[in-house]
């Protein structure tokens, strides 16, 4: 029972990491909002690693998942306020959606893409993605280009006091609760049969289907869990938070780009990188945002090609070669 | 009953025939070289019985059962394992790691093992291999007779029924191949399985561990026989060596 235990040990750190951001947030005033920012990116990273990570395979639609998550609290919301009796229980509907959208087109995607591998996977991702938002816009689906806005809705079906509650605290903590979440399945996939399968997948996928791996099925429960994990955090930090979704703004796979920095900053496949990632990122993008307004993207830049060139396996990748045989090991992943 | 049975096995790459009508049978606890020149369809017919390719025509059947179409990861835990040419570890887990993996998934069904279980499992494959010193060693720094070996052991660890070796001893030293001659032996008298070797031109090799030789030539099956008999078939000699001169005139 212990050895199960120990096991998990690695989530330590990060729970702590994440308890820290909370609390922070939480006492200091006006910090919210930007540990709020950066309990977005870890959760993002830490979901997109559950894919990359495991499998070596690159989604760079990945922002599809985010996006159908916030059409379907969206959706939720805006086609259900004026049943009054649902009352709160339109969150937890938009939330169903969300995963109900999500999950049928990650099984499609998986269906289609997983057959390809490498660049051509990659593309095909970003493919589907950029069709879902053209064929939303022009066959006019759930408001066309023009999108939905329901902040309006929201109030009026739950009150103006209990919205606001919701937009500015427990959007912003669910994110939280979703990065645990994905920390956790990512732990325990880690340890489990589907680890040893998706380690073998990345390695060399034909030695691995002779070894006996039903490499499509083991592929589609990591893809499955990543684009859930991220329709939730599109549901809870764009949707239900922002109030509004518009095709042109979810569709980007601007964000996308962000996952695949955060990730390969804190180190991929491992389970702390995302975390680091995301600090860094989200920090570093905050303060230049703050000192040199308008030229963040173009300092940030360099200084993310530089730091993958010095530190090819992330952050967390080299710390973890450097703890490897000392009685650290067992607390980072 | 044998254990796996070829029957009219043809499989084409566009004009190319890599393997032409090819039928035999491999009984159980069976020691089988199978030799060849350079492109003569030995390791596409290795790619067919585990599944990595279809065959266009003819049926491949194991323990009776007609697994021509079986994918791959369905044939494994039937009792099919196999090594590869070229060593194909999973370099950045361990060598106990790669083992337990074979251990995990490619026993049939009711020997399925938890991860732990094979973890363990793993370790009696791994010494009996001679690699316990690096078990907790990364695959892809081993080197390549280390690499063969914990591919073995991979192996073995799925508990085939028959083990399908591919030029397990390419690239190695006299003194190596004399040890891989023994351990085939060894491993087939301890593991009561089926092996099936492949080996290119290192006669002595074949001759030291096969109780019988199968013989391919331009994708088709050549000679099928004892050892001895087949090793010095004219037919054999011929593809090796070339005509004896005097035939030449």
């Amino acid at each position: 029972m212990k050895n199960t235990i120990s096991k998990y040990y690695p989530l330590i750190p990060v729970f702590i990491a994440y308890l820290i951001m909370f609390l922070i947030g939480f006492s200091v005033p006006g910090m919210w909002q930007m540990v709020a920012l950066l309990a977005f990116y870890c959760a993002l990273g830490q979901s997109w690693n559950i894919f990359m990570g495991m499998t070596g395979y690159v989604d760079f639609g990945y922002v599809t998942f985010i996006a159908l998550g916030t059409y379907g609290m969206s959706l939720g919301i805006s086609y259900l306020y004026h049943f009054e009796w649902l009352g709160i229980g339109i969150i937890f509907i938009g939330i169903l959606l969300a995963l109900f959208l999500a999950s049928l087109s990650a099984l499609l995607e998986a269906f289609i893409a997983l057959r390809l591998r490498g660049a051509y996977f990659a593309i095909a991702c970003i493919g589907i993605n950029e069709g879902l938002r053209y064929f939303i816009e022009g066959a006019k689906l759930w408001g066309g280009s023009e999108g939905l806005i329901f902040s309006g809705a929201l109030m009026q079906a739950l009150g103006r006091e209990v919205a606001n509650q919701l937009t500015t605290f427990w959007a912003d903590f669910s994110v939280f609760i979703i990065a645990a979440l994905a920390a956790f399945l990512n732990m325990h996939y880690m340890r489990s049969k589907i680890g040893y399968a998706l380690t073998a997948v990345r390695e060399d996928e034909d030695a691995a289907k002779v070894m006996g791996i039903n490499t499509t099925k083991y592929k589609t429960i990591a893809f499955l869990t990543s684009g859930l994990l991220g329709a939730g955090v599109g549901a809870m930090a764009w949707g239900l938070k922002l109030g509004y979704v518009y095709p042109g703004d979810v569709f980007v796979i601007h964000y996308t780009v962000e996952c695949i920095v955060v990730v390969l900053l804190g180190g991929a496949g491992t389970l702390m990188g995302p975390v680091v990632g995301g600090l860094i990122y989200g920090l570093s993008k905050y303060w230049l945002a703050i000192i040199m307004p308008g030229f963040q993207l173009l300092i940030f830049a360099p200084i993310i090609i530089i730091i993958i060139v010095a530190f090819p396996e992330g952050v967390i990748g080299l710390l973890k070669s450097r703890l490897r045989g000392t009685k650290y090991k067992m607390f980072i992943e | 009953m044998s254990l796996l049975t070829l029957m009219n096995v043809t499989k084409r790459f566009g004009g190319l025939v890599a393997v032409d009508k090819v039928s035999l049978e491999i009984d159980e606890g069976e020691l089988i070289g199978i030799v060849g020149p350079n492109g003569s369809g030995k390791t596409t017919l290795f790619n067919v019985i585990s599944g990595v390719f279809y065959p266009e025509e003819g049926t491949i059947t194991f323990e009776g059962r007609d697994i021509t179409h079986l994918p791959p990861y369905k044939r494994a835990p039937l009792g099919l394992g196999r090594t590869f040419q070229i060593s194909r570890p999973f370099s950045s887990a361990s060598v106990r790691e790669n083992v337990a993996i074979g251990a995990m998934f490619g026993a049939v069904a009711e020997q399925k093992t938890s991860v732990d279980d094979s973890l363990g499992m793993a370790d009696r494959y791994i010494d009996m291999v001679g690699l316990g010193a690096y078990r907790d060693k990364a695959a892809g720094a081993l080197t390549p007779v280390e690499k063969k070996l914990m591919e073995i052991a991979r192996a073995l660890a799925m508990r085939p029924k028959l083990l399908l070796m591919d030029e397990a001893m390419a690239g190695m030293n006299p003194k190596d191949i004399d040890d891989m001659v023994n351990f085939i032996r060894k491993i087939r008298d301890e593991e009561k399985i089926a092996i099936v070797s492949m080996v290119e031109h290192i006669m002595r090799a074949v001759a030291g561990f096969a109780e019988r030789v199968i013989v391919m030539h331009q994708g088709a099956k050549l000679v099928d026989g004892k050892t001895e008999e087949a090793l010095t078939d004219p037919r054999v000699v011929e593809i090796y060596l070339g005509q004896p001169s005097d035939q030449v005139k």
